[in-house]
């Protein structure tokens, strides 16, 4: 009954913090599904962003301005791995790992040290109201009202020309070229875009927490996986509205099941083997089943 | 009728080579030095024995392969270095494959938009909206296949006909200078093949693009288009237009491949 309690406790706060979350998740998501591009880049670009909003915090930056600089970090990044793929034809999750592996050493010299704490210095949260960090009623709406935003901006952008050429990539790439659908521009833009919000959330996690940690990004890819793949279970895959809907609802359900399974006992260093091999029933099953393989490929 | 009249012609090929695997073995050159024009409003069939050198050919226009010498020039641009992706503003090509000419994953409608957009700049306008939906409805009405009530289906549930057909019109939405046609009816049945290759003809005729069209068909390459171009070991071999074109039969036709072929493998 303790254990319940403990859990149902959480349960606003976990909300609020997945609410963050989606943001990496609905990083992940767009090189994945729209893009068609496996893309492993946010594993470095998620501490990316909280070391990057943290070191300008710090040098006395406004929080917007550091917030900002986080998301084009996370942007470059992204590009880099889309780079690496395109021009020197390297596979896309070797061109993820090279640039995340790099983005270590990087996130540590723009940090200076392994962890750094904000806990003077103002965030972009206390700007809105200096309540918030205290507040989880406050925390949810204003998480919630800021990814309306961005999904709606997404939502948007996937229904424009640029959008349309973008999701045409991850369909059919060989019939790009003769669409006068540039893959290069395609390719870097949608991965930049989708890194740049991951780097955002790392930089809004890093804000409410109030100190940023170089191993912050550690296993975040199979976490936001873990995300997608409950996301695209409830709600499905089939339009572009449900695809873009998964990230927000499987981060939600996600977070609160670690949440459950840490109160039931389950040791914190033992959650990505609960994750990743929760990840492989999640991919695996269908395979087993046989035949429906290949429906799902149609719709990568 | 043919290239030389009026002055310039609209794609003017020259000198073009192309030598797959080079220094190996068994390299050989898919294009020989080939000189190839063709007039505004003009119909080129291209015929000739398999690895002749038609689909290279088709190929190094559209910027899929490139070149190792010679230029292309359509109308006043140079297109001999601008990227494929460039160049579908002013040509569009049909597959033999109709898998490969259009979005399986994506409806009727944002395939034909996507298409619409090709030359253009993209921007943050709609992909969709009601206007080009119905231009789409009207388009696809013209074929007499009912697609035109199925504008959200997806591509992947259209019969291989039905998405060679879509091609066909996603090949004209654009309006392209140029139409290329890698034997685009050879996938289908007999039938099928008909009603996409009588579509072609009507589009072809009411927009008069330029347009080459490979065929093994020898009825196709009779009666079809303005001009027959006969290629052999990556050279142009055989070029007739106007009222010769016209006399040509399908065993004189046959009779001239035949030919072909033996000097091809005395010379090998
Ligand atoms: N991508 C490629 N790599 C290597 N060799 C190629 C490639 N494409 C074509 N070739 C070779 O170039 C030559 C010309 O091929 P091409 O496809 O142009 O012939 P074709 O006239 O279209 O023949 P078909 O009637 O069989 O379609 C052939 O010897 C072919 O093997
Ligand atoms: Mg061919």
């Amino acid at each position: 009954m303790d254990i319940l309690t403990a859990f149902f406790n959480l349960v606003p706060i976990t909300f609020a913090q997945s609410l963050v979350y989606s943001f990496l998740v609905l990083g992940i998501m767009i090189p994945f599904r729209i893009i068609g591009f496996p893309d492993l880049t946010s594993e470095g670009a998620f501490p990316l962003g909280g070391c990057v909003c943290a070191a300008f915090l710090v040098a006395g930056w406004h929080p917007l301005a550091a917030t900002g600089m986080a998301i084009v970090a996370g942007a470059l990044a992204g590009a880099t791995t889309a780079f690496i793929n395109l021009r020197f034809r390297i596979n896309p999750l070797l061109a993820g790992i090279l640039v995340f592996t790099a983005l270590y050493s990087i996130n540590l010299r723009i940090l200076g040290r392994s962890n750094v704490a904000l806990f003077n210095i103002d965030s972009v949260f206390d700007m809105i109201s200096p309540n918030l960090i205290t507040s989880v009623p406050l925390q949810i709406a204003c998480f919630a009202v800021v990814l309306g935003a961005v999904w709606v901006l997404l939502r948007w952008l996937l229904s424009t020309e640029i959008g349309a050429a973008i999701r045409l990539i991850g369909v059919n790439p060989d019939l790009a070229p003769s669409l006068g659908i540039s893959l290069w521009t395609c390719t870097i833009g949608g991965l930049a875009l989708a890194n740049a919000s991951t780097a955002f959330g790392g930089a809004l996690i890093v804000q409410l927490q109030g100190y940023a940690d170089i191993g912050m990004g550690l296993g975040i890819l199979i976490n936001g996986l873990a995300s997608l793949v409950i996301g695209e279970t409830i709600v499905g895959r089939k339009t572009v509205t449900r695809q873009l809907l998964a990230p927000v609802i499987g981060a939600a359900v996600y977070y609160q099941l670690v949440s459950l399974g840490l109160s039931l006992g389950l040791h914190p260093s033992d959650l990505k083997l609960a994750t990743a091999i929760f990840v492989l029933l999640a991919l695996g099953l269908p395979a087993l089943r046989g035949g429906a393989i290949q429906h799902e490929r149609l719709r990568v | 009728m043919t290239q030389t009249d009026g002055g310039k012609p609209l794609l003017d090929c020259r000198g073009l080579e192309i030598t797959f695997n080079p220094g190996v073995a068994d390299a050989r050159k898919a294009l020989d030095g080939l000189d190839f024009m063709l007039a505004e409003r003009e119909f080129a069939v291209a015929i000739g024995s398999n690895g002749a050198g038609k689909s290279t050919l088709l190929n190094a226009i559209a910027g899929s392969v490139s070149l190792d010498r010679g230029t292309i020039r359509l109308g006043d641009r140079d297109l001999t270095r601008l990227a494929p992706y460039r160049r579908a503003g002013l040509i569009t090509r049909v597959f033999q494959d109709p898998m490969s000419g259009t979005a399986a994953g994506m409806t009727i409608e944002e395939n034909l938009a996507l298409a619409e957009q090709r030359g253009r700049r993209r921007g943050f306008r709609a992909h969709l909206n009601p206007s080009r939906r119905d231009r789409y409805r009207d388009l696809l009405r013209t074929l007499s296949l009912g697609l035109e009530d199925r504008l959200t289906t997806q591509v992947a549930l259209l019969s291989g006909g039905q998405r060679q057909a879509l091609s066909l019109l996603m090949a004209l939405i654009s309006k392209p200078r140029l139409l290329l046609l890698d034997e685009h009816t050879a996938a289908l049945d007999p039938r099928t093949a008909d009603i996409v290759m009588q579509a072609t003809l009507d589009a072809v005729r009411q927009t008069d693009v330029a347009t080459i069209m490979i065929t093994h068909n020898m009825r196709h390459a009779i009666e079809t288009g303005t001009r027959l171009v006969m290629m052999d070991a990556g050279r142009v071999v055989y070029d007739v237009s106007g009222a010769e074109k016209n006399s040509l039969t399908p065993e004189a036709l046959v009779e001239r491949f035949k030919i072909d072929n033996d000097r091809m493998r005395l010379n090998g």
